[in-house]
């Protein structure tokens, strides 16, 4: 273990990123991200690693699959109008099948909205942004040590499923500095290579909900990639089996090995009666109302997704069952609470606390709800 | 468990943010753990500026401020913003000049800014003075883990006048710990 | 001549591509280039956006990126920066890279990235039904201009020239022998190289201007080269001039080449 240092969340994330691998970055500046650019300028040449900044989010993430394809691991980060702009290429990545990581900063939207503010208003854009049926994985980290963590957890995930993943945090979790011990070192994941010869080499070789090998560019395996509908060959079709069978393999190649990328922090739920769900900025806030509440004598318990997708609902709907009252708070006007609300439903009393004014929900907020809203207090 | 919340809050080109991110990293050179925000705005300069400093013993679930144990004010614009925010448990630090003279008697007043000008001539270093305030009244950090925040975070060539600056805040409260 | 069959992909035929279009014969000359120069095929990666012209790359026997629709540079800019030791080469149609990749291009072009772009310029969407393009002389009938085209067209060569560019050509689909010559010389420039290529689409543009199928499309370009015309990209359509009457139109071959630094991205000092 290192000493303790003092980071923003935008550092973490990229010592996050080279302790993964990351070797190429290519962005756009945007608010409140832009600090991962500016440092990644300074330390990736020092890795080997190359930076380019391009002409908008488009191209960025263009130039982050290409990248990726050349055998790099890539990464670009942005805040939600670039997220928007990166929606095409999120669905390219997905269907092509090549391993990319977007970070995104939110801030209050919708359009220009609040440059400068915290905001949880891209939770679904994340997870329904491109077009078409798609799988996702989403990280939504809640301190400037779980950046980092969560930076290296969604490259390994992106090279284990070749698949774009998204770390999304606000804007307070990007710029708050922390003390935080970063470990000496990390377990990284590399994409699996083919065994076979070139000359047997077919790109998308791979079993029902199987990850097929990937060599790179330039490595003597000479294939074709495309975003559309293809075949085991990597080749356009329009045969609806094999459109079928190519849709669900993208999706079941996650969701059969949701042990490997599920992750949800309890704090104090063994005996609660109450739970607030929350994650991000969010959760910090549950967390310490959580500990206010219990010195008061409320039996209050803390959910908190570190993944939020796929959402994680077994999880989920396990908590709503044990309590009387789960508080769902978001800093937005609801996006998630409508998934608890899904897994949820007839197990406990749901009750929001959304908020879209750019503050962040403070500690004292979510202690009064927990007073107001039953629980534990008598 | 303690938490102690102390917001720094001046005029852009005082220092305010940098003063902040030194005053974290004292901490955690004290063996604390910390935390620091700041606001973020369209300018570069200017306008009101604040630095949100969290110093706790146990791991700090909740980062940002929540209420303020101890506000030190710097500019007048910030005393118009943030005095009327602090709770009736706040303290609060003001320096003379933007002091009105209604100021109510629990506040403590210090010649931050003139002090910041005698040793640096402008008010760069203000931010510095006003963490040897800080540090002198309150004990907040230890003494010598500051002047090395102070000289591992300012540029080289302003190593000596910053820790004068450090120096010089130190002895406006009492003198004893300078 | 050699045997460019080798650098297909046989077993991905039939290929996409109508009757009369000239886009093959731009293929044919690009692979003999490409032979011509020796290249390791195995470092030849060639990138593509949406479009007729973009479909090419699926038939050749090289690392082929069939990206979105005006993205080719970026992604080209990426797998470049990240291999400097491939060949990389765009191929990309008209509406593609001058309409919504117009700013992907300019910025490829502007950073002098070591690459080659093939624009096929048919003066026409193709693959979406026959929709007018920013190349798509004034006067002439697309499904989207049924009167005649009101807008100004591009000159993508002077465009590219502006946006710095250091190698800029255009030639006919009808020559290839030269075109072979200008895409060796285009992939062994250090540097941005961009070269539009005058191709046709009988199907639509040809039908839509009821200027014939895809022979009398390259005889009347064959015809109208005499070093400065190409009636079908020229600035205004007028299908009712004789063959041999001028038009003021552009000029062909080598336009521009400097020498200037190429663009590797930020990465550490050797």
């Amino acid at each position: 273990m290192s000493a303790a240092q003092l980071l923003q969340g935008n550092e973490a994330c990229v010592k996050g990123a080279l302790a993964a691998g990351c070797s190429f970055y290519g962005g756009y500046p945007i608010t409140p991200s832009s600090e991962i650019a500016e440092q990644m300028v300074r330390l990736l040449p020092k890795h080997g690693g190359v930076f380019i900044q391009m002409e908008d989010e488009i191209a960025s993430l263009a130039s982050v699959i290409g990248a990726s394809l050349a055998g790099s691991k890539a990464m670009t980060a942005t805040s939600g109008p670039g997220f928007s702009l990166m929606q095409e290429h999120i669905g390219y990545a997905t269907m092509t099948e090549v391993p990319c990581v977007i970070v995104n900063v939110m801030r209050g939207g919708p359009s220009t909205g609040l440059p400068t503010s915290p905001s949880q208003g891209d939770v679904m854009q994340a997870r329904w942004g491109t077009h078409g049926d798609h799988p996702a994985i989403v990280l939504a980290p809640a301190s400037v040590g779980e950046v980092f963590d969560l930076t290296v957890k969604a490259f390994n995930l992106a090279e284990r499923f070749r698949t774009p993943v998204i770390l999304l945090y606000d804007e307070v979790i990007g710029h708050t500095r922390e003390s935080v011990v970063l470990p000496e070192s990390v377990d990284v994941i590399d994409r699996t290579q083919p065994t076979v010869e070139p000359a047997d080499f077919w790109p998308k070789d791979a079993a029902p909900a199987g990850v097929p090998p990937m060599p790179a560019f330039g490595d003597g395996y000479r294939f074709h990639v495309t975003g559309l509908i293809h075949d085991h060959r990597g080749f356009p079709t329009t045969d609806g089996d094999i459109a079928e069978a190519l849709i669900t393999r993208l999706h079941d190649k996650i969701e059969e090995n949701l042990d490997e990328v599920t992750d949800v922090e309890t704090f104090m739920m063994d005996d609660a009666e109450l739970a607030i769900f929350a994650y991000g900025i969010v959760g910090r806030s549950a967390h310490e109302a959580v500990l206010r509440a219990r010195e008061a004598g409320i039996k209050a318990g803390l959910v908190r997704p570190l993944t939020i997708w796929p959402f994680p609902a077994a999880e989920v709907a396990a908590a709503a069952r044990q309590v009387d009252t789960m508080i769902v708070a978001e800093m937005n006007l609801g996006q998630l609470i409508g998934e608890v609300e899904r897994v949820a439903a007839g197990e406990t009393k749901i009750v929001s606390y959304l908020r879209v004014d750019g503050e962040p929900i403070t500690p004292t907020v979510l202690l009064d709800l927990c007073v107001s809203g039953g629980g534990g207090s008598s | 468990m303690s938490r102690n919340e102390i917001r720094i809050a001046g005029a852009g080109g005082q220092g305010v943010v940098t003063a902040g991110r030194i005053l974290a990293e004292a901490a955690i050179l004290s063996g604390s753990h910390a935390t620091h925000s700041q606001v973020y705005g369209p300018q570069s300069r200017g306008g009101a500026s604040r630095s949100d400093i969290v110093i706790a013993t146990e791991p700090i679930a909740f980062p940002l401020a929540d209420s303020i144990d101890l506000l030190f004010i710097l500019s007048s614009d910030a005393f118009a913003k943030y005095e009327p925010e602090l709770g009736p448990n706040g303290h609060l630090l003001v320096d003379t000049r933007c002091a009105p003279e209604s100021l109510n008697g629990s506040a403590t007043q210090y010649p931050v800014v003139d002090t910041a000008r005698a040793v640096s001539g402008g008010q760069l270093v203000t931010g510095v003075v006003a963490l040897g305030v800080l540090q002198a009244h309150t004990q907040c950090v230890e003494a010598e883990a500051l002047r090395q925040a102070v000289a591992a975070r300012v540029p080289v060539q302003h190593t000596k006048m910053n820790l004068e600056a450090l120096s010089a805040g130190m002895g406006l409260v009492g003198g004893e710990s300078s | 001549m050699s045997d460019v069959k080798t650098y297909l992909r046989e077993w991905a035929m039939p290929h996409v591509l109508c009757p009369g279009c000239a886009h093959g014969i731009v293929l044919r000359s690009f692979l003999e280039s490409v032979d011509q120069l020796q290249l390791d095929r195995d470092k030849v990666a060639m990138v593509a956006g949406i479009g007729c012209s973009s479909r090419l790359i699926g038939y050749v026997d090289f690392c082929t990126l069939h990206g979105t629709h005006g993205r080719a540079p970026a992604f080209a800019t990426g797998l470049k920066l990240a291999r400097p030791e491939l060949n990389v080469v765009v191929v990309t149609g008209d509406g593609d890279a001058l309409a919504i990749g117009g700013n992907h291009l300019i910025h490829a072009a502007r950073r002098n990235i070591d690459m080659t772009v093939l624009m096929l310029n048919n003066a026409i969407y193709g693959m979406t039904g026959g929709q007018a393009a920013p190349t798509t002389p004034e006067g002439a009938v697309a499904s989207t201009t049924p009167r005649g085209n009101t807008e100004p067209n591009f000159d993508a060569c002077k465009l590219l020239i502006g946006a710095g560019a250091s190698h800029v050509a255009r030639v006919l689909a009808v020559n290839p022998l030269e075109m072979t010559k200008i895409m060796a010389d285009a992939m062994t420039h250090p540097g941005f190289s961009f070269i539009e290529v005058i191709s046709d689409c009988p199907e639509y543009f040809g039908r839509y201007n009821k200027v014939g199928g895809g022979a009398e499309m390259l005889s009347w370009m064959a015809v109208r080269d005499e070093g400065i015309t190409i009636p079908l990209a020229s600035k205004k359509f007028v299908k009712t001039l004789p063959p041999s009457t001028p038009l003021p139109g552009m000029q062909t071959g080598v336009l521009h080449r400097e020498i200037r630094p190429v663009y590797s991205g930020v990465r550490g000092g050797q």
